[in-house]
């Protein structure tokens, strides 16, 4: 072996040969995404309500907060699609404006639930020892309350709102995330070209910025994905047990709530409200089931 | 034999660490609150004297430490404090709902296990055909109707349309019908799946197929051998569930108006009795934990390849 193979800008293309086939990691998973048909629909669902949620004004004439006393529970018709609920506010538009705060509210978790988790996951997975120990610890306690419980009792002692319902399931909700990055990292870290970055002379700290941090990124994105219906449900729910977003805020949770007490009169209320979360949640599992069997194609068809 | 004695020592040592930590996040619950807890908890028209009375009662003008040893102690003797509300003892309250609230989760769960484990097994057998797409889709149909939505729904249909159950509280056993449905089919899809996965894996083992070569029935080989192996991962399947059956239980009972536990937590945070939210946290999580040791070490005891290492 000569001398200047193994000088540092051959070791250095070694390694980024091997940075690019895990980033060709990447589109791989996406043809295999592209040929999931469910995972085409799921995404083609999310589309349109993403749409719905941008275009609120413009799809609809009426306010979502216009009370109308002379056309209270009315059934759907032509003026109004979906009828209108206890307060004659039209129920179409403030499905509408109701994806617009699903949509806000189930990003706004995923940051804030995403960051502590991912950032957490990371320090634990890289350091271990006692940090990873006393980080996995506490995923361990904050794992012991059914989430939707836990949030419910911090939620409820913050009172209502936007920003106190992110608070509350992100709180509670990183747990996945860390544990999922942690494990994440645990390959990585044990990874060659990882081995060989620092048989270079790469300090830690350029280790985690450029040889971890990118190949733990899409398993952070594909996390996020696969997480947006439980923080669409919780949030819903949260709003159901009257702790989560309040009328006259068009939540689809608190719909499906007031359209309770009108079951029998004014049935659409709360069906069609439960219909728009139903198909959002379902087109957001479809994706991230696709995304599943991109990234192990193993677990489905074998 | 020795690295299994570890291991058990090792997981019963984790879970003292866990059961303490739940405990400081059941007290310090109470502490999240931007006011005063004790102003909260009475309301606008306590006098002071009722502040102060309260406020010496739960040793709130003592350092936060002292406070939690001395709430510790209480709750180790079986007194978890007195309901703001009801003016009652807090273990009062709790031991007049459990009830309920374990036929339901009980009976959710069986239909859970039960269901899941049918569909899981059939799919595994009869893989890719209709009944196995069927239990893909339905199980993706449960994942995503919110529990109390999918409540609504039956209450809906059968309660008010069709007038085949009472539409909510507690008489007799029709009603308990539509509550354990929805608790349990949203969990069932939980087991089908990781049903369906592990049955193809035992299926493909060697065993399987040595006991088949042997001439052995088919019916007997799946019963006798690849079902009792494939079963073995649905405990720890049943505890990683237990915290969201407990979580949707508490949603189920408020959609039916059962008088369980659920409905009393989720009445305690809106009324900010806190007393009781902080004892039926504490409760559920310890139970939780409890279960997770609980199917961990079964695990071991039955599965002889389990990793003994963390």
């Amino acid at each position: 072996m000569e001398d200047k193979e193994l000088s540092y800008e051959n070791v250095r293309d070694e390694i980024n040969k091997l940075k690019r086939s895990k980033s060709s990691q990447l589109s791989l998973v996406w043809s295999r995404f592209k040929k999931n048909k469910l995972a085409l629909v799921g995404f083609i669902i999310v589309s349109i309500v993403i749409f719905i949620a941008i275009f609120a004004p413009v799809l609809t004439p009426y306010d979502p907060f216009d009370t109308d006393p002379f056309n209270r529970l009315k059934p759907p018709s032509w003026e109004h699609w979906v009828g209108t609920d206890a307060m004659g506010r039209d129920v179409l538009t403030r499905l509408f404006y109701g994806a617009r705060i699903a949509l806000i509210i189930g990003v706004l978790i995923i940051l804030f639930e995403g960051a502590i988790g991912i950032i957490l996951g990371i320090v634990s997975g890289f350091f271990g020892g006692l940090v990873d120990a006393i980080i996995m610890r506490i995923v361990d306690v904050l794992r012991s309350f059914p989430v939707i419980i836990l949030a419910m009792a911090i939620a409820g002692i913050m009172g209502q709102g936007i920003y106190n319902v992110v608070i509350a399931l992100g709180l509670v909700g990183w747990t996945t995330y860390a544990r999922m990055v942690r494990s994440k990292i645990l390959t990585i870290k044990n990874s060659d070209y990882v081995e060989a970055a620092y048989s270079i002379g790469e300090s830690r700290f350029s280790v985690v910025l450029r040889y971890i941090m990118p190949n733990a990124i899409p398993t952070a994105i594909i996390m996020i994905c696969i997480m947006m219906p439980t923080a669409l449900i919780a949030s819903a729910t949260l709003s159901f047990l009257g702790v989560g977003v309040q009328p006259p805020t068009p939540s689809w949770g608190s719909m499906i709530s007031a359209g309770r007490d009108y079951l029998i009169m004014a049935p659409w209320i709360s069906t069609s409200a439960g219909i728009f979360i139903m198909i959002t949640v379902l087109g957001f599992n479809f994706i991230g089931d696709g995304l599943r069997d991109a990234l192990d194609p193993t677990t489905k068809r074998n | 034999m020795a690295k299994k004695k570890h291991y058990f020592i090792y997981r019963i040592l984790r879970t003292i660490i866990t059961a303490f930590g739940v405990t400081l996040i059941a007290f310090l619950i109470l502490h999240l609150t931007p006011g005063d807890p004790v102003k909260i908890m009475l309301g606008p028209y306590a006098t002071e004297e009722n502040v102060a009375a309260l406020r010496a009662k739960y040793k709130l003008d003592q350092p936060l430490h002292i406070q939690y040893i001395s709430w510790i102690g209480n709750v180790i003797k079986g007194d978890f404090g007195t309901s703001i509300r009801y003016d009652q003892p807090v273990s009062e309250l709790i031991a007049s709902r459990a009830g309920p609230t374990l036929v339901l989760t009980g009976s959710g769960l069986l239909i859970a296990v039960v269901f899941g484990v049918l569909l899981g097994v059939m799919a595994a057998l009869k893989r890719n055909s209709i009944l196995d797409y069927f239990s893909t889709f339905q199980a993706m149909f449960w994942i995503s109707i919110p529990a109390f939505w999918l409540g609504i729904l039956l209450l809906y249909i059968f309660g008010l349309k069709l007038r085949l159950v009472p539409i909510g509280g507690m008489v007799g056993i029709t009603s308990l019908i539509l509550p354990a449905l929805t608790l349990g089919l949203r969990q069932e899809a939980w087991f089908a799946r990781p049903m369906r996965a592990e049955m193809l894996e035992v299926l493909n083992q060697d065993y399987i197929k040595t006991a088949k070569a042997k001439g052995l029935k088919y019916g007997y080989v799946i019963w006798k051998h690849a079902l009792r192996n494939a079963l073995i991962p649905i405990i720890t399947m049943l505890a990683l569930r237990l915290p969201w059956i407990i979580g949707g239980s508490v949603v189920v009972e408020v959609v039916f108006s059962w008088g369980g536990l659920g409905s009393l937590l989720v009445n305690s945070v809106l009324a900010r009795d806190y007393p009781v939210v902080q004892s039926i946290l504490l409760l559920i999580a310890i139970l939780v934990v409890l279960a997770n040791l609980a199917a961990d070490l079964l695990y071991a005891v039955i599965d002889p390849r389990i990793r003994t290492e963390g």
